[in-house]
């Protein structure tokens, strides 16, 4: 099983310090507009980022991903666990993509697309650059070995 | 080939309507400042005289054609646009007409594949007959095209069929009209009674909400029908129970409304319903006032789900569908599966399901019985929270405070039944061919997907689930349904029984596709050797996206074109392919 680039709780973190900023400038505006003491906000946005702290450790720790003979296998989730088989036969196409976010850590990730309904697209985060690419090709390779049946 | 020519006038109407309404509208809100009628009359004879002109050059640019491999249309007035789209990745093809389109014998036609969002080919109209020569056209060159790709077992079902159709396929373009006409077997046509029986079984939800969306807008015109306390009083009646009755009366009104609009909605859709068979694909038809018709082929197939309810099971009866991938969820048509046969005796739908897929029996292997606690636990907890917010209600509103908020904690009587059905309707049994699982405690549903038909197989569990020690098994397939999370399905199995589920079922798709492969080489290899070219180019379809499965040659807008939509999404996936 491969872990995540560890660079990726930073990424995590960062999102939820943002989303955690946006709800605190919320309930800091309620606060003044009602009057109420600044120390209810502040605690929520405090309270906000120790979770997402939490969660985005744990969700390192859950992650893990391997590509086997005939399927991809992924593992996630903190609060739900989620396992994903992806059949290498079933691959339609393999993104790789930098958000903002990730460039500025230098990580990227591959998505992997299927014509499924409901795993149609399962995304692999936390890669270096050169490792999403790598992953990419290796994945194209196999599912174009493994092939030899429309994919729908 | 071009378009039915009273498809000209047709269209033109019809977008001049639309534009006459919007221009009506405009005129009574305008009349105020002197926006005269006349001007509107002028207003409607112009977007007629428009449409019609704009309709014609449509006409004029319009043109489908069969070729070899591809049915390519050339379309667009201001943004040319032409398209192909590969026989062998047809998944549907339908074709509809509604009354007036009747009367001037026109038909519109819809051409699934498992791509894209919309429609990849909605030829809007072309006549009755054209029609039915696209429908077989596409059937027959399909067959041509799937004959190299055929199973062993059915070439050797079918040799004469597979002689002609290599014949037929040296002679192309000498489309032989007798080959055209497969034998078709009857599996299904619904019987009046069966029909008067969906109806009455058809209870459309979306009626309720649909008036509340009506009638919020409205509630000004509503009080003034609710009477007065004060006046109530001097009846000498109870002021909240007038109310509460009131509202009994609403609410059983709004349940026979739905009934009844779902009942008419029921029999106008499957009037006249036939479900038959070829040898490669389903062909339905059916519809009142609107009249559908179409193919699904076998190959297609995604998924056949069974469901029924107690009311149904009592009387013996079952419903039945067909899924394939062609269908976009969130289209604009909600009929969801096309085949669905809305409503048959039990043996019968259990006849059909082993005709169209072949069935066997067997028993389910059930949730753990410790999970029914959960189950009553997460009725009880929902009765409880509803009761909590009723009470909150009656105690924060003055006028509700007479409502029997406890009215809920009924349910605690049924609470164990429900929590006792949903365990015994749970299950999931794995066939030799088949992944068949089955859910709900009113409604049951019974799903089958052919293991070569997986596509992704997804384990989860909550955080509640693990305290219970259990784990859900999702077989993802490409169906339409599936969006609204109705994917088969294994809920709440030991954790133990997941893991083994799901590497069991990766095995079984390897296998299964590993057993198609080699009885498509055999098969092809037994056919004749003039398959191995075509096979090698069906080999060059590896790793063909599902969202190019059509071709747009040049990159276009949707503006001009409202009938088939645009679809700039495959150019771009074709990127994403030539770079990585």
């Amino acid at each position: 099983m491969n872990a995540l680039n560890p660079r990726i709780r930073i990424i995590w973190v960062l999102r939820s310090l943002l989303g955690a900023l946006i709800l605190g400038g919320a309930a800091t505006g309620i606060a003044v507009f009602r009057s109420v003491s600044l120390s209810i906000p502040a605690g929520l946005t405090a309270l906000f980022v120790v979770l997402g702290v939490i969660h985005a450790i744990l969700r390192y720790r859950n992650w893990g991903y391997v590509v086997n003979d005939d399927a991809l296998y992924l593992e996630r989730g903190v609060l739900t666990e989620v396992r994903t088989e992806v059949p290498l036969v079933r691959i339609q196409h393999v993104d790789s993509r930098r958000s903002a976010f990730e460039r500025l850590v230098g990580l990227a990730s591959t998505v992997v697309y299927t014509a499924g309904s409901r795993g149609a697209d399962v995304t692999i985060p936390g890669l270096t650059p050169d490792d999403a690419s790598d992953l990419r090709e290796r994945l194209k390779g196999l599912a174009i070995d493994a092939d030899g049946e429309d994919a729908v | 080939m071009k378009l039915a020519p009273l498809s000209v006038p047709y269209r033109a109407l019809q977008k001049a309507g639309r534009l006459a309404i919007t221009l009506v509208v405009l005129g009574s809100v305008g009349t105020g400042v002197g926006f005269g009628g006349a001007l509107v009359v002028a207003g409607v004879a112009g977007a007629i005289a428009l449409a019609l002109v704009y309709e014609f050059a449509y006409y004029r640019r319009y043109e489908y054609t069969f070729t070899e491999d591809t049915f390519d249309i050339e379309s667009g007035v201001l943004n040319r646009r032409e398209r192909e789209i590969p026989y062998g990745r047809v998944q549907n093809v339908d074709i509809s007409r509604n009354v007036v389109q009747r009367l001037l014998g026109l038909s519109a036609i819809d051409i699934e594949t498992a791509g894209g969002g919309s429609t990849e080919a909605a030829i809007r109209y072309v006549t009755a007959d054209a029609a039915t020569t696209i429908q077989d056209e596409i059937r027959r060159r399909k067959r041509g095209d799937d004959q190299q790709r055929r199973t062993a077992a059915e070439a050797a079902d079918d040799t004469e069929g597979a002689a002609a159709s290599g014949d037929s396929d040296e002679t192309d373009n000498a489309a032989t009209r007798e080959f055209d006409e497969p034998d078709e077997e009857l599996l299904f046509e619904i019987s009046p009674s069966e029909l008067a029986l969906a109806g009455v079984l058809s209870f459309d939800p979306r009626v309720p909400g649909l008036l509340f969306a009506l009638f919020t807008g409205s509630i000004p015109f509503v009080s003034p029908v609710v009477p007065e306390p004060a006046a109530v009083a001097t009846t000498g009646l109870d002021p909240t129970l007038v109310l509460f009755v009131m509202g009994a009366v609403l609410l059983v009104g709004l349940v026979v409304l739905s009934w009844v609009v779902g009942a008419v909605s029921a029999v106008v859709n499957y009037w006249g319903f036939r479900l038959t068979r070829s040898e490669t694909e389903l062909r339905y038809e059916r519809g009142l006032l609107q009249r559908y018709s179409g193919t699904i082929p076998f190959e297609k197939i995604q998924t056949v789900t069974i469901s029924d309810n107690p009311l149904k099971r009592r009387a013996g009866y079952a419903t039945l569908a067909v899924e394939t991938a062609g269908y976009a969820p969130g289209q604009a048509n909600e009929r969801g599966s096309e085949a669905a046969v809305p409503i048959a005796g039990q043996d019968r739908i259990e006849r059909l399901a082993e005709e169209i897929d072949g069935c066997e029996d067997g028993s389910f292997d059930r949730p753990p019985k410790r999970i029914r606690r959960r189950y009553l636990a997460r009725y009880l907890i929902t009765l409880a929270g509803v009761t909590g917010l009723l009470y909150a209600g009656s105690v924060v509103v003055d006028a509700a405070a007479g409502l029997p908020w406890y009215l809920p904690l009924a349910g605690i009587i049924l609470a164990p039944i429900a929590a006792h059905y949903k365990w015994l309707h749970r299950g999931y049994r794995l066939e030799a061919d088949h992944f068949v699982t089955r859910n709900g405690v009113w409604n049951r549903e019974t799903k089958r997907v052919p293991y070569h038909r997986l596509q992704t197989v997804i384990d989860s569990r909550t955080l509640f689930q693990r305290r219970w020690r259990v784990a859900t098994v999702i077989a993802d397939t490409a169906g339409s349904l599936s969006l609204l999370g109705n994917d088969a399905a294994a809920v709440d199995i030991e954790i133990d029984d997941a893991v083994a589920l799901r590497s069991e079922l990766r095995d079984r798709l390897q296998a299964s596709l590993a057993d198609r492969r080699r009885q498509r080489a055999g098969g092809s290899a037994a056919t004749r050797s003039a398959a191995t070219p075509a096979d090698d180019e069906t080999a060059g379809d590896d790793g063909t996206t599902a969202a190019d499965e059509t071709t747009v040659d040049n990159e276009t807008t949707a503006a001009a074109d409202e009938s088939s939509v645009a679809n700039a999404e495959p150019a771009a996936d074709d990127d994403h392919r030539n770079e990585s």
